[in-house]
């Protein structure tokens, strides 16, 4: 009963935001007729159908592929976390970097140092290994102890442990995961077809398409690649229902949590830890031996160091990266935290009246599957190519990020917290304060945590876009130059930034968690 | 086939709750000769099951030894002579019944003795018609029989049974005691049967264990005369309540003071 008039409120809220957004396009209320009416981006979009499809193609080459193996190697980790515990702590480092780094950053150095193709299906499997192998070691290692504890009994070791018992309790998470990375792999797909210069793809023909003031052609990119994202989250869905039988709603992966490591002594944590930090740099160098390629354009770490500190642009190039953050970062954590008040506030607005949780709810989770960099564009389109468009898009992101994550921390809350205090006949604004507020502030900072990458991309690719500032614009004009030490640099800095970022929403969490 | 012995030598165990220790058990001696049936009583978390737990090498003592068949446990476990029943059934959900009294089979690479192996089993504990069955789709009783019929399925010789029929009603609780007579009858494996049921303890065993309240020690260690193969009609004896009646007081709370 009550799913149906979620799926009525839902409806009716989409029907009216089409009507409208039809109405505006109609009479152009928006910035000059940049918002076109749906109708008319659909006529569009029929009327240039053929001259979509080897575009259309490309991409889902690229996505299938990069899901494929993103998937085959998230998995592999995973097992390899699991029965080994300590190789999750020494890939924490490049766990934490795939996570938190805006992927845009690192479009331009794929493309250095890869094939354009082997670039693309290798940031759309990165895109897809995170969410994917979280996933699955969160349901490889949770598993039912009292079943553990019988495997043992009877003799059995890791092996059987994992074949008998594990894989098969992880298939919901597996599946669960998958639906995360399908979307995740068309954005992978789009943005490294966007930073390659690859000839086809709908990456390529938005970027082919900017400099036409076409709204409408625009929007049917957008539309399309959101399209793409959203079939791939229903088919993987659509699999995950077939193979376990259920079709829980699991669209947010939360980010990792820091492993406890109490069984260790001081020293050993403090090795792991240095470790765990030096991994990345040294896959980084590694890669780099592997590809075989010049100096001048692959940077090594120690490369990148020289660049910044001790050669002869070294000077200019930390003005410049210095002028870049100052802009870039002030932004993204105003538009964040404007994000999170708002989430915040709805989803305790709508905690007191849930219609609005119910009919919004599904609304964003729609929004999760959208590939950023199309829809990127389209708020360029409206908001112009000052400021207000970066801050547009960071809080936009954050906000429906977040709002998922707390609805879904939300309905986490036991009933039997509330039917406590209602028996002492406690009122809704008390039951928000005493129950709901303080359940809900770990839901906060899982929000934050999850929020900050996709709010850094949104801000990158607006700079990069449009707004000729920041960290992404810096990025551009590199690549631009050929100033391959920036391209190196940018994407180093901007690594850093997200971890740190991310490290200091983790410190904020732990201080006030006491 | 011969049961394995089983003893514990001032075994100690205390679990950490919140940096403060709980003493489950404090110098703990049992022994179970080989082919023993050994009923353990006592009020409930006094460290029943952490007993059992420690038999099986899942928990490791703080002090004292435990042997299984002369090994320590986690080796013998290896071995595939032990069975277990634990307190609560510990099913695979997404395996049918069939399939989970399989299970120890699949765990140690063996095959049932013969094919129909399984299908007594299943039909020991009253379940023909559930044989393709999810656990999901039993009942608290019929799942408990699932793990019963598990915990014979590999002929074991040290038999582990945590309160296996706690979820039985009274009448299938007797038919289920009588098949398990049967049973260790006729194999012989050393039996630790941990139980709330004192008649069901007296029917059972050779000897019937009463535990203190925590740390456990041992407050009664009382012999059970009564001739086997033990008819149900023993449930009707007089003797029989007298002795339940005996073992009970043990566990009236008093019990402990007096026995100080
Ligand atoms: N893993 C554990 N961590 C902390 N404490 C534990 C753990 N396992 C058991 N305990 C504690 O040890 C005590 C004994 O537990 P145990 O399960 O052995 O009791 P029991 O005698 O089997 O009780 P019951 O008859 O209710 O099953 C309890 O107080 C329990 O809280
Ligand atoms: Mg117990």
């Amino acid at each position: 009963m009550k799913s149906d008039r979620s799926w009525v409120g839902t409806a009716v809220l989409i029907a009216s935001i089409l009507l409208l957004w039809e109405a505006a396009g109609h009479w152009r209320w928006v910035a000059d007729g940049t918002l076109p009416a749906p109708t008319a981006i659909l006529v569009r979009l029929f009327a240039e159908r053929g001259e979509y499809w080897p575009h259309v193609l490309a991409t889902l080459k690229i996505s299938s592929l990069g899901f494929i193996i993103g998937n085959l190697v998230a998995v592999a980790a995973a097992v390899c976390f699991c029965l080994w515990p300590a190789s999750e702590r020494l890939m924490r480092g490049i766990n934490i970097a795939i996570f938190a780094v805006p992927p845009i950053a690192i479009v331009p150095v794929l493309v250095i140092a890869l094939d354009a193709e082997v670039a693309q299906v290798t940031l759309a499997a990165l895109l897809v290994y995170f969410p994917s192998m979280t996933a699955t070691l969160a349901g490889l290692r949770d598993i039912d102890p009292r079943i553990a504890d019988l495997v043992s009994a009877y003799g059995g070791g890791r092996t059987k442990m994992l074949l008998l018992v594990r894989f098969r309790a992880a298939l919901p998470a597996i599946m669960s995961g998958f639906q995360v990375a399908a979307p995740a792999a068309v954005l992978g797909a789009v943005l490294a077809e966007f930073g390659s210069g690859a000839r086809w793809g709908l990456g390529t023909y938005l970027l082919g398409s900017l400099g036409r003031a076409e709204p409408d052609r625009l929007w049917g990119i957008g539309l399309t690649a959101t399209a793409i994202a959203g079939i791939g989250y229903v088919l993987a869905a659509f699999v995950a229902h077939i193979t376990t039988g259920t079709n829980r709603s699991v669209t947010l992966i939360a980010p990792p949590r820091s492993y406890d490591a109490k069984q260790d002594n001081a020293v050993s944590r403090v090795a792991m830890g240095v470790a765990a930090i030096l991994a990345p740099f040294l896959l980084w160098q590694l890669l780099l031996v592997i590809a075989q390629l010049s100096p001048i354009i692959a940077k090594t770490p120690l490369g990148v160091i020289d660049y910044l500190f001790f050669s002869k642009f070294s000077a200019a190039a930390q003005v410049k990266i210095l002028a870049a953050l100052a802009q870039t970062i002030p932004i993204t954590i105003i538009g964040m935290l404007i994000g999170l008040a708002t989430a915040f506030a709805l989803a305790l607005i709508s905690f007191a009246a849930p219609t609005i949780m119910r009919a919004l709810l599904p609304f964003a989770l729609v929004t999760q599957t959208m590939p950023l960099v199309a829809l990127t564009p389209l708020a360029v389109l409206i908001f112009g190519r000052g400021i207000t468009v970066t801050l547009v898009i960071t809080i936009s992101v954050t906000f429906f990020a977040a709002f998922v994550v707390l609805a879904q921390g939300f309905a986490l809350i036991p009933r039997s917290a509330f039917d406590l205090v209602d028996s002492y006949g406690a009122s809704t604004l008390q039951k928000l304060r005493m129950v709901a507020i303080p359940a809900s502030r770990s839901w906060l900072f899982v929000a934050a945590r999850l929020a900050m990458p996709k709010a850094l991309l949104g801000v990158m690719i607006a700079e990069w876009l449009a707004t000729g500032r920041g960290l992404g614009n810096l990025l551009n004009q590199s690549r631009g130059y050929l100033d391959y030490g920036m391209i190196w640099t940018v994407a180093l800095v901007s690594v850093l930034v997200a971890i740190a970022l991310y490290q200091m929403t983790n410190l904020l969490d732990r201080l006030t968690s006491r | 086939m011969q049961g394995l012995p089983l003893s514990f030598t001032g075994v100690k165990k205390a679990f950490q709750i919140k940096g403060q220790a709980l003493p489950v058990l404090d110098g703990l001696d049992l022994n179970c000769p080989a082919g023993s049936f050994t009923a353990l009583l006592g009020p409930s978390g006094c460290g029943k099951s952490t007993l059992l737990r420690l038999a099986l090498g899942l928990e490791l003592a703080d002090a004292g030894t435990i042997l299984a068949g002369n090994e320590n446990p986690a080796a013998m476990r290896k071995t595939g002579a032990v069975g277990v029943a634990f307190q609560d059934a510990a099913l695979l959900p997404w395996r049918n019944v069939e399939d989970n009294i399989l299970l120890p089979f699949e765990v140690l690479g063996r095959q049932p003795d013969s094919p129909d192996h399984i299908g007594e089993l299943i039909r020991l504990v009253g379940l023909e018609g559930f044989e393709k069955a999810r656990p999901a789709e039993l009942s608290g009783g019929m799942r408990q029989r699932v793990a019963i019929a598990r915990s014979l399925a590999t002929r074991p010789r040290l038999l582990l049974m945590d309160e296996p029929f706690g979820a039985l009603d009274l009448i299938l609780r007797r038919q289920m005691n009588l098949e398990l007579q049967r049973i260790w009858s006729a194999a012989r494996p050393t039996t630790l049967l941990i139980t709330h049921g004192v008649d069901e303890a007296v029917y059972l065993a050779d000897r019937v264990i009463v535990l203190s309240n925590r740390p456990a020690g041992i407050l009664a260690n009382i012999a059970i005369p009564f001739e086997r193969p033990r008819a149900p009609a023993l449930f009707r004896d007089p003797e029989f309540h007298k002795l339940c009646d005996e073992i009970s007081a043990w566990l009236e709370p008093q019990a402990e003071a007096s026995s100080r």
